[in-house]
């Protein structure tokens, strides 16, 4: 100890006759080091084995529901693949995430997700923070509240992946918009908040507003229009929450609409080209029920159901010539998730999704069969099933690792054949930096 | 449609009070004696649970919505549950830059502060040991702390709140030397715990903590730590195992059962117990229950 001492007053002494006293950052006349928003980085890898192969698996898809269920389904050359996509390593992402009072009146929280592909945008936004009788108001590119998982980020699911029914209407990354959003938690003793919110309607599975031109048009400098653009925002989303405690048991029941317009263009795809123009509205109800034995055990259920109505005209490019037909589809779908918190250290879930409502009709008359083409069409009346279980091992507060497994039987092959998916996923979820805290 | 929200509203006119919302109980418990019949105190956390660990259930985004102020302990205590919370509240009082609320670790004088911060040393909190409140003597400050505060914002009362800090020093002094004659056969004494989350009260009665049965902060406990727990308890000799009621005293009960020392369930707060029904008992309890 002495030593040291000694040691570190002969450095110092040194250093006070090289160079002058260097003061602490904070004392620095122009330091803004302690403005430095509050930082975390979130990494999360994974090693993944399906049962079918990359190649395979990006021509599966859910028929009628989403084409190109695992990625790749190509948009001007850029693939959206979601998350533990491929066999072997994956790099789902590396979050970062700065936040941080930008004055009295503003927050801004930015949240970029770096992966091999490249750097995303995964939320951008103000929020007020002084607005007062239980407002809040919210601005920027953000993650709907629609229900309960979209709003959650990946990290904080209990599964690697989206439940089918999320993934299959709303994409990889759900309902993750441009847009605003007003939310009101009412004056009450029972937790009641409602929220509105309008988005940009761009979402890459069911929601657009761009002009979709015919490909075969006689003048392709001058197409003929099959829809028009529809000004943006053209997606709207209302939701109500509320919640009970009865004991150590949490109820939080929601109720959420979306409405928008769907002009989905994939008439320039290789394979099965097709154009959506019309309407869609999305029903969601969702209930989490979690019971706590103590500080660090508890049993939660999280169940959300989900429906969305399409109404509009379907375009196909057969041959040269542009197909279209009045087309109204009815889709349902629901996952119920079960998890069960043993300690600190380690959890085990079970959840069973289903896609189990797929009504097409083609001008007015009901369909039995999805893709007449194929060569085994599909029952319009086939459900969509998979099934996972998972067990988790969190070391400490700030790591996690996943051992899941899948079996998926809502896939099938070009020519209408189910491909069952089993799969195996080993994740590591690891943060650091800022103490991330989570919503209930 | 106007009448019913009007209707709606009637009823909270008619709180004259202040709406005190505090993260918990013991901070609940000293506004109480403090601001009496002029706060009403709300409490977010429960008693019997892990400080670090409360679940941010939507009932209490409810209880902060509306708050007029918010007192909290502070010293990143509530890191993991509280945020969340505020920022769906849509509270201007009960944000941190609002004047309305009141980190009461500001106003104490933190032992173990970390030199260097590195969470391979575990979940440590940056600027020392957040329980505080566990010297009683530190109860005082507090107290005087929040009677400012509650003058602050609502300087009507300051007169009452005055009048009401000097009962509760005055009963409070007759007590800490009640404590302190309960504690005075232990000085010096070592112990072992689970966690340091008893750190002040060793400090307030000279009780030497050797070592914790978690291996570090928030770590759950392993088989090799509980090895060299042992053997430092056969060197040492500590008097016995102080054991918080969240944590499973599995571990404990071996440690016991291999070295002979007793393991004593210490409340950190009112509710940890059934029998700790305020700050009184809590110290009462956390006295007396040595000399058993």
């Amino acid at each position: 100890m002495n030593k040291i001492l000694l040691l570190s007053t002969l450095t110092s002494a040194l250093l006070f006759a090289v160079a002058p006293v260097v003061k602490p950052a904070q004392e620095r006349t122009f330091s803004q080091s302690q403005f430095m928003p509050d930082m975390s980085a979130i990494l999360d890898f994974s090693y993944v084995n399906h049962s079918i192969s990359d190649a395979e698996l990006q021509h599966l898809s859910i028929p009628g529901i989403t084409e190109g269920f695992y990625g790749s389904h190509d948009h001007g050359g850029n693939s959206e693949s979601t998350y533990n996509a491929n066999n072997g390593f994956n790099l789902n992402y590396l979050e970062v995430v700065l936040s941080s009072n930008v004055d009295p009146y503003f927050s801004v929280d930015a949240i970029f997700h770096f992966s091999p592909e490249g750097v995303e945008v995964e939320e951008g936004y103000f929020t007020t923070t002084a607005l007062g009788n239980g407002f809040r108001f919210r601005g920027g590119k953000l993650l709907s509240e629609f229900g309960r998982i979209n709003q959650q980020h990946h990290h904080f699911w209990d599964f690697g992946n989206a439940p089918l029914v999320n993934e299959a209407f709303f994409g990889t990354h759900g309902i993750n918009e441009l847009g605003m959003q007003l939310q009101w938690v009412a004056p009450t003793k029972m937790y009641l908040m409602v929220g509105a919110e309008a988005l940009q309607g761009t979402n890459e599975a069911m929601f657009g507003n761009a002009q979709i031109a015919d490909p075969n048009s006689i003048d392709p400098e001058d197409p003929t229009l099959l829809a028009e653009e529809v000004t943006a925002p053209s997606l709207f989303v209302g939701y109500i929450k509320s919640s009970l405690d009865a004991g150590n048991t949490t109820f939080l029941p929601g109720l959420s609409l979306a409405q928008g317009t769907s002009n989905i263009d994939h008439l320039e795809d290789e394979e099965h080209a097709h154009a959506f123009a019309g309407d869609s509205s999305v029903y969601g109800a969702d209930l989490t029920v979690k019971h706590f034995f103590d500080s660090y055990s508890f049993l939660s259920w999280q169940s959300e159901w989900i429906m969305r109505d399409m109404d509009g005209t379907g375009y196909h490019n057969d041959a040269g010539t542009t197909e279209a037909g009045d087309i109204e589809k009815e889709q349902a779908g629901y996952y119920t998730q079960l998890v069960y918190a043993y300690d600190q250290n380690w959890r085990f879930g079970v959840r069973y999704d289903s896609i189990y409502l797929n009504d097409i009709t083609r001008n007015g008359i009901t369909q039995s069969i999805i893709d007449p083409e194929a060569a085994n069409p599909v029952s319009t009346t086939e459900d969509f099933d998979r099934y996972s279980v998972m067990s988790e091992y969190h070391p400490s507060e700030f790591s996690r690792i996943r051992l899941e497994y899948n079996h998926n039987t809502a896939l099938y092959n070009e020519d209408g054949e189910r491909q069952n998916l089993d799969t195996v996923m080993l994740q590591f979820n690891l943060s650091i930096g800022a103490h991330a805290a989570h919503d209930f | 449609m106007k009448l019913l929200f009007i209707l709606f509203l009637l009823p909270l006119s008619l709180f004259a009070h202040l709406n005190i919302v505090v993260t918990y109980p013991y901070i609940g418990a000293i506004t109480k004696a403090i601001g009496k019949d002029h706060v009403d105190t709300i409490v977010l956390a429960q008693g019997n649970w892990d400080p670090h660990f409360i679940v941010p259930r939507p009932s209490l985004i409810s209880k902060l919505r509306s708050a007029d102020a918010l007192i909290m302990n502070g010293g990143q205590l509530e890191i993991g549950w509280l945020p969340p919370l505020i920022k769906r509240a849509n509270n201007p009082k009960t944000i941190p830059n609002a004047t309305t609320f009141l980190d009461l670790s500001r106003h104490i004088t933190f032992i173990q502060k970390p030199k260097s911060l590195d969470r391979a040393q575990g979940d440590v909190h940056p600027d020392g040991n957040p329980h505080f409140h566990l010297n009683p003597k530190n109860i005082l400050i507090l107290a005087q702390t929040i009677a400012t505060f509650l003058s602050t914002i609502d300087s009507e009362h300051q007169a009452i709140y005055a009048t009401n800090l000097k009962t509760f020093e005055k009963n409070w002094q007759i007590y800490l030397t009640r404590w302190q004659n309960n504690m005075a056969s232990k000085k010096g004494m070592k112990v072992i715990q689970f966690h340091d989350n008893l750190a002040y009260f060793n400090q307030a009665y000279a009780l030497q903590n050797i070592g914790t049965i978690e291996p570090l902060p928030g770590i759950p406990p392993s088989s090799r730590h509980t090895m060299e727990i042992i053997e430092l308890i056969k060197q040492q000799k500590p008097y016995c195992i102080f054991h918080d009621v969240y944590h499973s005293t599995k571990t404990a009960q071996y440690i016991s059962d291999k070295t002979g020392i007793p393991i004593v369930l210490m409340p950190h707060d009112i509710g940890a117990l059934e029998s700790i029904d305020s700050l009184v008992a809590l110290f009462d309890h956390l006295t007396k229950v040595q000399n058993k």
